[in-house]
């Protein structure tokens, strides 16, 4: 038995999904929808939404730096080597290492970030196995899904049919 | 008027444009979703007899490298041409050359990205791949280089018995770090790139009922399904990417030019090195993008997605670089004489002349590799790209094939001009000395080629070559109310 309750539908049209996006918004409900690429169009009917990686990027992007400058200069402190009255913290030299660090960090923390953010919301957004398993979603096809109470899913079941859906399942837990 | 592509405009819906006239028309854009998976996935299908020769052709080229590798480690260093004074000969050279190839890739996807060139998008997954191979492959030299690659951990500071420390005021550990960074983003980047291609390999093998692929392909695509959350996230990221990779692009040759340029020999210690191998690498990049992906797009079909205009938007910035790498060239003769020093002269003349016997510029008359190489380079990368200013000569994808092909030769021997030449001919005449290279280093070379055309071909009959998502993110969408909006 599905632990999830709402409805799914599938569009074969984008207009039709996005004008069924900007509906169910309309009663007070977010869904979550799939389609195989993104789309602008989508995100302006989904309203602004926030993602936590350009601060993950930046914090530890800033952790690259200072490792990047603090490394070498320990080092550098650690076994003194004078060397024609050079500077032992050669700030010019340790820029590069600092540079490379900052993107290396930045781009490991990123990458992990965007697989760390989709677990947590596969969490907190779920989505019925049927739609997980739908695989034309990946293909040529859209797709809207609310999750809702009980007494909401003949309110949303209408809605995705009023708009076009080709296919419409409505879950219960 | 030759009215064949269609231009998408959100708001309007679809606008003719004339191909003759190089708009961005890309013929794709009128395909639907489902089309592009199908071109897409029918490019890994079993392939032809060909492909199997054309590999056995890569593989043999590798394995002849691979047999040069063992004997120059099993021998020793010794066995090579580098010798005092020349300490850097054709591994450098093919490093540095390797290194440059493996500019393109980065600059495609994200220099490209952030400028919003439109016809990226058919090629630069490809390109990603070869930056990835390229600099594996240049990997391999520095190590090689050093004569006992086994001991090839020291580079990398760790705490250790002897209690010391790499030395980070050094141009060589700067690379060190440059590369290895290099090459971490540049997988890392492709990763991302194919992680939601790799959904639709999945899903594709499930619907079609390809058991023994959807197997491989599942834990391949991270558990993609294409959410709005995902979407937001993978987006933002991959901006993030882009940001970060542009000024790493930029970096990685300028890193590299500096292992020349911070030493006080003849010929190398100069400020025009950074720029000048940054737009070297770039060039060679490209023209190598072209020399690939121009056979894969006649063998496979692609010309809707590969379109001419995308090979003349390439050509453009072929056209580009190839300036400012001549202006280079010559730049560094004005200033090997404005200078006044006696030994940049000395080594600025010996480069295209030989031995300086007069100030007739006949010089000695007598061969030597970098004489060879000097002019080589000069046709190459000089004038071999002269005709691409023509459009019909851009238009004529065997023409581009061609003179791409030049210039990889070009860029190779301009890497060795730089490499080679000043060593031979420092400061103190009694350390002077000739350099060719050796049976082994020409295996090892051409090992080079095949290791990274056999990785290549490999890629292409396994992973998407072009990056499905982003084609359909440049279609026109599906809609039932064609320019209605939302």
């Amino acid at each position: 038995m599905s632990k999830f309750t709402g409805v799914w539908g599938v569009f074969e049209n984008l207009d039709e999904m996005t004008d069924t996006i900007e509906d169910v918004r309309g009663k007070g409900v977010r869904p979550t929808t799939l389609s195989p690429c993104p789309r602008h169009e989508i995100e302006h009917a989904l309203g602004p939404q926030f993602t936590l990686v350009p601060w993950i990027a930046l914090a530890f992007g800033a952790l690259g730096c200072f490792i990047g400058y603090g490394f070498p200069a320990w080092t550098a402190s650690d076994w003194v080597l004078p060397v024609s009255g050079k500077p032992i913290l050669a700030i010019p030299a340790f820029t590069i290492i600092g540079f490379e660090l900052t993107i290396l960090f930045t781009a490991i923390h990123t990458l992990l970030g965007i697989a760390v953010l989709g677990v947590i919301d596969s969490f907190r957004f779920p989505i019925p196995q049927a739609a997980k398993e739908y695989t034309r979603f990946q293909r040529d096809r859209f797709g809207v899904v609310v999750r809702c109470s009980e007494s909401q899913l003949t309110e949303f079941e209408t809605i995705m049919k009023n708009r076009g859906a080709e296919e419409v399942h409505v879950e219960k837990a | 008027m030759a009215v064949t592509t269609i231009d998408y405009v959100p708001e309007g819906g679809k606008v003719m444009v004339d191909d003759k006239n190089g708009h961005p028309g890309i013929k794709a854009t009128t395909f639907s979703y489902g089309q592009i998976n199908d071109d897409m996935l029918g490019m890994l299908e079993k392939p032809h007899p060909s492909y199997f020769l054309l590999l056995l052709g890569f593989v043999l080229a590798l394995g002849l490298g691979a047999l040069s590798l063992s004997i120059q480690v099993d021998v020793g260093i010794g066995f090579s041409g580098i010798s005092h004074p020349i300490a850097w000969g054709f591994y450098i050279t093919n490093f540095v050359f390797w290194i440059g190839i493996g500019h393109a890739g980065t600059l495609i996807s994200a220099v490209f990205y952030l400028t919003r060139a439109p016809w990226r998008t058919a090629i630069y997954r490809s390109a990603e791949a070869m930056t990835v191979f390229a600099v594996m492959t240049a990997g391999l030299f520095p190590l090689l280089h050093t004569g006992r690659p086994w001991l090839g951990y020291w580079l990398i500071p760790y705490p250790n018995e002897r209690m010391l420390w790499v030395n980070f005021k050094s141009p060589l550990l700067w690379d060190v770090f440059a590369v290895t960074t290099y090459m971490s983003v540049s997988i890392m980047f492709f990763m991302l790139g194919l992680i939601p291609d790799m959904a639709i390999l999945r899903d594709e093998a499930v619907r079609k009922g390809q058991k023994l692929k959807a197997l491989i392909y599942t834990p391949m695509a991270l558990a993609w399904r294409g959410t709005n959350h995902q979407w937001l996230h993978y987006m933002r990221g991959y901006l993030i990417f882009a940001a970060i990779a542009t000024p790493l692009v930029f970096s990685v040759h300028s890193i590299v030019s500096w292992d020349f340029a911070m030493s006080s020999v003849p010929g190398w210690h100069t400020t025009i090195f950074a720029p000048y191998f940054v737009a070297g690498a770039i060039f060679s990049g490209l023209s190598m993008v072209m020399t690939v992906l121009i056979p894969i797009r006649t063998v496979f079909g692609l010309e809707d997605y590969i379109t001419k205009h995308v090979i003349q938007s390439v050509c453009r910035v072929i056209i580009f670089t190839s300036i400012i790498v001549g202006y280079a060239y010559a730049t560094e003769f004005f200033i090997a004489w404005y200078s006044g020093s006696p030994y940049e002269r000395a080594i600025f003349y010996f480069r295209p002349f030989g031995e300086m016997a007069s100030w007739s510029l006949i010089g000695d008359q007598k061969i030597s590799f970098p004489l060879i190489a000097f002019w080589l380079m000069v046709f190459c990368n000089v004038i071999s790209p002269i005709p691409l200013w023509r459009w019909k000569v851009r238009n004529n994808p065997l023409a581009v094939w061609i003179i791409c092909a030049l210039i990889n030769v070009g860029m190779w021997f301009e890497r060795f001009n730089i490499v080679g030449s000043s060593l031979q001919r420092e400061y103190n005449p009694a350390s002077w000395g000739e350099y060719w290279p050796t049976i082994v280093e020409v295996g090892i070379t051409v090992g080079s080629f095949g290791f990274f055309f056999t990785l290549f071909a490999i890629f292409v009959k396994t992973l998407p070559p072009m990056a499905i998502m982003e084609l359909k993110e440049g279609t026109i969408p599906p809609m039932k109310n064609p320019g209605g909006g939302h």
